[in-house]
């Protein structure tokens, strides 16, 4: 997953609604006018969330079908999550070496200056 | 999901060292090749260059042990209060890194970074504002903090 996709998922999961419609699609396929019913929403209103999560690769929508029923995709998601998971992994080892480091320099200079 | 915004990370550990030592740590090459690749990966001495300095360059090559493929990250300080704060962004990715650097009164520091995938309608120097007034907030709150035992 490129950098840009992943800025445009976590983009787009920045908003309460769309956070809201994605935990919705969550739970199973679901109409436009089926995620509008939980909000005080017009339709072209929850359109505009749906197009922002269609762009960012988070949703599908069936092209023929007469209602458009919307897909969550659950790879985009678990990608962004991926990148949390993996970010905490590296400061979590990171700072694992840092504490021996540290317990290094500061037992072979005990009196005071820790610098080279 | 959890009230953490999506695409940002907090994470904290704490140190028994000084503040000003931990902070050296993390801008200093002699220290930083002793901590900065990841397990299984290493920083190479030579390939580090940090300017400490907002605007100064940060660039680190981690390279994995198994194969010695290698992981360049460029980042430019865009904050460096020592012995407290150190922010820089990544310039390929836009992501912002802060480290915020406690002490806790007993010979221990404690830190947290607070890593954001920051969206480019956010990366304006208002918004950029607003999130360096929210992390002041969560130091004053640190710093005001008992010492944990």
């Amino acid at each position: 997953m490129t950098s840009d996709r992943l800025d445009a998922t976590f983009a787009a999961l920045a908003d309460p609604t769309r956070r809201a419609i994605v935990a919705r699609l969550a739970a199973g396929d679901a109409t436009v006018t089926e995620l509008a019913a939980p909000f005080r929403m017009s339709l072209p209103g929850i359109s505009k969330h749906l197009k922002v999560l269609e762009r960012s690769g988070l949703i599908a929508r069936t092209r023929h079908a007469q209602f458009r029923p919307c897909h969550l995709r659950a790879e985009a998601l678990d990608e962004a999550l991926g990148w949390i998971e993996e970010s905490r992994r590296i400061w979590d080892e990171r700072f694992h070496k840092l504490d021996a480091h540290l317990r290094d320099i500061q037992q072979a200079h005990p009196s005071g200056d820790n610098h080279d | 999901m959890t009230d953490q915004e999506l695409g940002e990370l907090s994470f904290t550990r704490t140190f028994d060292a000084p503040r000003e030592l931990v902070f050296r740590c993390l801008i200093e090459p002699e220290h930083l090749t002793h901590f900065w690749g990841p397990a299984g990966t290493s920083a190479p001495l030579a390939q580090i260059k940090a300017d400490p300095r907002p605007g100064g360059v940060f660039e680190t090559v981690m390279v994995n042990d198994a194969d010695g493929s290698e992981y360049p990250t460029r980042a430019v300080y865009v904050e460096v209060t020592e012995p407290e704060r150190l922010v820089w962004t990544e310039t390929h990715s836009g992501m912002t890194v802060t480290l915020t650097l406690s002490d806790l009164g007993d010979g221990r520091t404690h830190v947290r970074i607070h890593q954001a995938r920051v969206p480019a309608e956010f990366r304006t120097p208002q918004a950029q504002a607003g999130f360096l007034t929210s992390l002041d907030r969560f130091a004053g709150y640190l710093a005001g903090l008992p010492p944990q035992r």
